[in-house]
């Protein structure tokens, strides 16, 4: 029922992306970020998708994970689609009935913004989940805000905390799939009925769910105090992250894409 | 008393959890003293809530004694300075393997311990490269640890207490998810490595006959000491029953025979399998003037209607690729105990989900000869039917629990098929009986109560809905013996009553002794179908990969040892319930020797 979900989860493969430092990949990440966000004209957003799927070549990603990561957040990208469609009131008339009035602004503005979605989705996917483990990434962020230490802000268990996040992700998936079949087999029904009775539906398996979290988060913790954990001071690192050249290399590559992207949609404007 | 550098002396010790104050009914531990060598292999025993987890967790200074103190090799578990060479030293394995990898890949879990006792590189790394080595995951070392099997998270926890470097290794429950074979690997490599490392080696366990591998044993009952001595001692006690533990098979049996010949068996008798066929073999004469209780009830002739017929069933989860089963052709009888066995991951809970139509079938059919008339899992309008007619219910169904109150949690599925308040009171109440459960847990929070009785409520929520097959998934799993023996209590009551009943299992014991028939599946193909003698002796048990049932193999043993003495004894087939199993052997030699004057 949920076994496809792959938000947040890593794709092993040996490739040049998965090879680059995570803090590398965090900064590119930030400057993808950006240049989604800037780029407007469909020849610039032409231009990303290249790159984009360039990067995915570069990261060994099969274009059937790269689907599955985006499919489950499909929803949003209508939904915000058809929100922005009804509700951006600028521009040429269209259709008009009664509230209902569609304008051309409207739709190109709306389909821009389902576009970067989809965009933000397949970056965070492909430089960020799916090249790099939960610990590295926790790792990653744990140096670039090491500054923030200074002010008492508690970096290494914030890290820490999304690394274990991230790790929990398939099995609680697991786990609720497993409580949904079980609630299935007593007459439950997800499918079928209004929507109210449906989200009510999930209620029962929210509750399992929430109670048997509590449950692993408690035996966790224990497991890791039993292996000594006590907190980022004084730890050692197997892996310690180490910028290559290659890292430098593929930094400076992949930001010249972006910002060349970046370029070519000024230029047009 | 001078410290003692080389055990770890555990001094009258109590412990409660929560608040301080102690109340004599809140005592986890209670008094235990005891004392364990260095490079000893201690079981420790009890029953659900003995206070055995407890222990481990004193140890690994997890928890620190209320009264009594703690030393191990010579330092106080209560002295600050000492707490994290302690911990150091000690290294605990839990029972459930996802809820202690912390690491997404294989290598960054095992260095997780290292790491935080700050060990620098390249000791670090060659510390994990020995761990995964030693614990056989050296090539998946790379792999990601949520798509490993059970038994080899099991390993992975394994090696990840190796890369600590400790002197004592903790086992909490550490087997109790695992299937026999996979159970045994992970033994021989935990046993293999406390003697090259000379570990001392605590184990926790339910099974008995993993206690019977262990120098020394310790029981625990209530949070005190309750036994204590070499295995030999402690399952030769007539206490056991009463501290909720039970004698190996192969000892029961042997027990069973001494009893009727009116014979003795000496502690010593119990050394080892050998000792025990001796001393058996000294009971000879006894048996040919012994009187032999007639136990051996004709099970009645299962009847050869099919209630459930499946065909040609395959699934696959991932498009074809791989198949999670594969022309599966099985007949369910009515009435009868089937069960499915088979190793870990070989399909038999995909089979199980097709049974009450969660999942469709993608090829194939079943069809289930209900008192609604015959309905099929591959029409989609005869669901409601069939999840009505067939109730399923998953392994450690206790976590799927719910509702406010024990009574709404049984009534759920009665109230979603449109039951009336009449209709549901009495059927509860019939459902709470049939397992067990008093009328006052019904309107307790199903979340207070002990795990053995969650498990009955959701069996309970199940069985209100009247099922004709009832469909379990390891029902026993997780419990301890006598927990055990319940619920497979429950299932023949249910079998008495009419419920035809599918078991998934891997404990082959049970199995033997509880099912009409066995039906054994291995990657996804069915190997074997036939009754349980049928099974153990075509050799269709070692092909699924699955271990004899303990007391098959040992009565064999037995057997043939008794047949060299008395050549012409006719045994006949191996009965799988161990008094039944005594009185047929005592009645064959019997035979056997009268024949000969």
């Amino acid at each position: 029922m949920l076994e496809n979900v792959s938000i947040g989860r890593y794709y092993k493969a040996d490739s040049i992306l998965h090879r680059t430092d995570p803090r590398v990949k965090t900064i590119l990440y930030i400057v993808y970020l950006v240049a989604i966000f800037m780029i407007k004209s469909t020849p610039a957003l032409a231009a990303l998708a290249a790159t984009v799927i360039l990067q995915a070549v570069m990261a060994k990603i099969k274009p059937r994970v790269l689907w599955e990561t985006i499919k489950p957040l499909l929803p949003i990208a209508i939904l915000i689609l058809v929100i922005n469609i009804l509700t951006i009131r600028q521009g040429n008339h269209i259709f008009a009935w009664k509230a209902i009035i569609i304008t051309d602004y409207g739709i190109t503005r709306a389909i821009l913004m389902a576009i970067r979605i989809i965009f933000l989705i397949v970056s965070t996917s492909i430089l960020l989940t799916l090249t790099t483990t939960p610990l590295k990434l926790c790792d990653a962020l744990e140096k670039l805000f090491a500054p923030l230490n200074y002010i008492k802000v508690p970096v290494h268990d914030m890290a820490m905390m999304m690394s274990i996040a991230l790790r929990f992700i398939p099995t609680l998936l697991e786990e609720t799939d497993k409580i949904m079949k079980a609630q299935i087999s007593r007459g439950a029904d997800y499918d079928t009925g209004s929507f109210i009775n449906r989200i009510k539906g999930y209620v029962t398996v929210l509750i399992p769910l929430f109670v048997s979290s509590f449950k692993r988060a408690e035996d966790l913790a224990t497991a890791m105090d039993a292996r000594c954990y006590s907190g980022g001071a004084g730890r050692t690192k197997l892996h310690p992250l180490k910028i290559t050249k290659t890292d430098i290399l593929v930094g400076l590559f992949l930001t010249l894409l972006a910002a060349l992207n970046v370029v070519i949609d000024l230029s047009l404007r | 008393m001078p410290e003692d550098k080389n055990s770890i002396l555990i001094d009258n010790v109590s412990f409660a959890y929560g608040s301080g104050d102690i109340s004599e009914t809140s005592l986890a531990l209670d008094g235990v003293s005891y004392s364990i060598p260095r490079g000893s292999y201690t079981a420790v025993l009890g029953a659900n809530g003995s206070g055995k987890s407890t222990l481990a967790r004193l140890i690994d200074v997890l928890e620190i004694p209320d009264n009594g103190r703690i030393v191990v090799f010579g330092s106080d578990t209560k002295d600050d300075s000492l707490f994290w060479d302690i911990r150091r030293s000690c290294a605990l394995v839990f029972q459930n393997p996802d809820n202690q990898i912390v690491g997404t890949l294989v290598e960054e879990d095992t260095a997780f311990g290292p790491e935080n006792m700050g060990i620098p590189n390249p000791e670090l790394a060659e510390r994990v490269e020995n761990a995964l080595k030693e614990a056989g995951l050296y090539d998946l070392r790379d792999r990601e640890s949520a798509s490993l099997s059970g038994g080899q998270k099991q390993k992975l926890a394994i090696a990840g207490a190796l890369a600590m470097r400790p002197d004592i290794l903790i086992l909490d429950e550490a087997t109790a998810m695992l299937d026999p074979i996979s159970r045994d690997e992970f033994l021989d490599l935990v046993e293999d490595m406390r003697r090259k490392k000379d570990l001392t080696l605590i184990t926790i366990t339910h099974d008995m006959s993993e206690a019977i591998r262990c120098d020394n044993i310790v029981v625990l009952s209530k949070g005190k000491l309750a036994m204590q001595g070499k295995p030999h001692e402690i399952f030769s006690s007539g206490k056991l029953g009463k501290l909720g533990l039970k004698q190996p098979e192969n000892y029961a049996l042997c027990y069973q025979i001494a009893q009727i010949t009116g014979c003795e068996l000496k502690p010593s008798d119990l050394m080892s399998e050998d000792s025990l066929i001796k001393a058996v073999i000294k009971m000879i004469p006894r048996m040919v003037s012994a009187y032999v209780p007639d136990l051996d009830i004709n099970k009645p002739e299962p009847s050869s209607e099919v209630i459930m017929k499946i065909e040609g069933l395959s699934m696959s989860y991932d498009r074809g690729a791989t198949k999670a089963i594969s022309d599966i052709d099985l007949e369910v009888r009515r009435g009868e105990i089937l069960a499915i066995c088979g190793r870990s991951g070989c399909g038999k809970t995909t089979l199980i989900t097709h049974m009450n139509a969660i999942f469709m079938p993608q090829e194939g059919d079943i069809e289930i000869h209900s008192k609604h008339g015959v309905l099929h899992t591959s029409d989609k309008k005869d669901k409601k039917q069939i999840r009505q007619t067939v109730g399923l219910v998953f392994q450690y169904p206790e976590y799927q629990l719910f509702e406010e109150t024990v009574f709404k949690d049984i009534a759920y599925g009665l109230k979603k098929a449109g039951a009336s308040a009449e209709e549901i009171k009495p059927a509860v109440l019939e459902a709470a009986q049939l397992t067990g459960l008093t009328e006052d847990v019904l309107s307790k929070s199903p979340f207070e109560l002990s795990g053995g009785q969650k498990r009955r409520v959701a069996l309970a929520g199940v069985l209100v809905m009247k099922p004709e097959i009832l469909v379990l998934d390891e029902p026993a799993s997780g419990l301890d013996p006598r927990g055990r023996d319940e619920m497979f209590k429950i299932i023949s009551d249910l079998k008495a009553r009419g419920t035809t009943i599918v078991i998934v299992s891997h404990n082959m014991d049970e199995a033997a002794r509880n099912a009409d028939r066995i039906c054994a599946i291995k990657d996804g193909r069915i190997i074997h179908t036939g009754v349980p003698t049928e099974f153990f002796l075509s050799g269709a048990c070692e092909e699924t990969g699955l271990a004899r049932p303990v007391l098959n193999v040992f009565a064999d043993k037995l057997r043939n040892a008794l047949a060299r003495e008395v050549p012409n004894a006719d045994f006949g087939d191996i009965n799988f319930e161990s008094s039944i199993e005594a009185a047929n052997i005592v009645r064959a030699i019997r035979k056997a020797v009268k024949q000969d004057a």
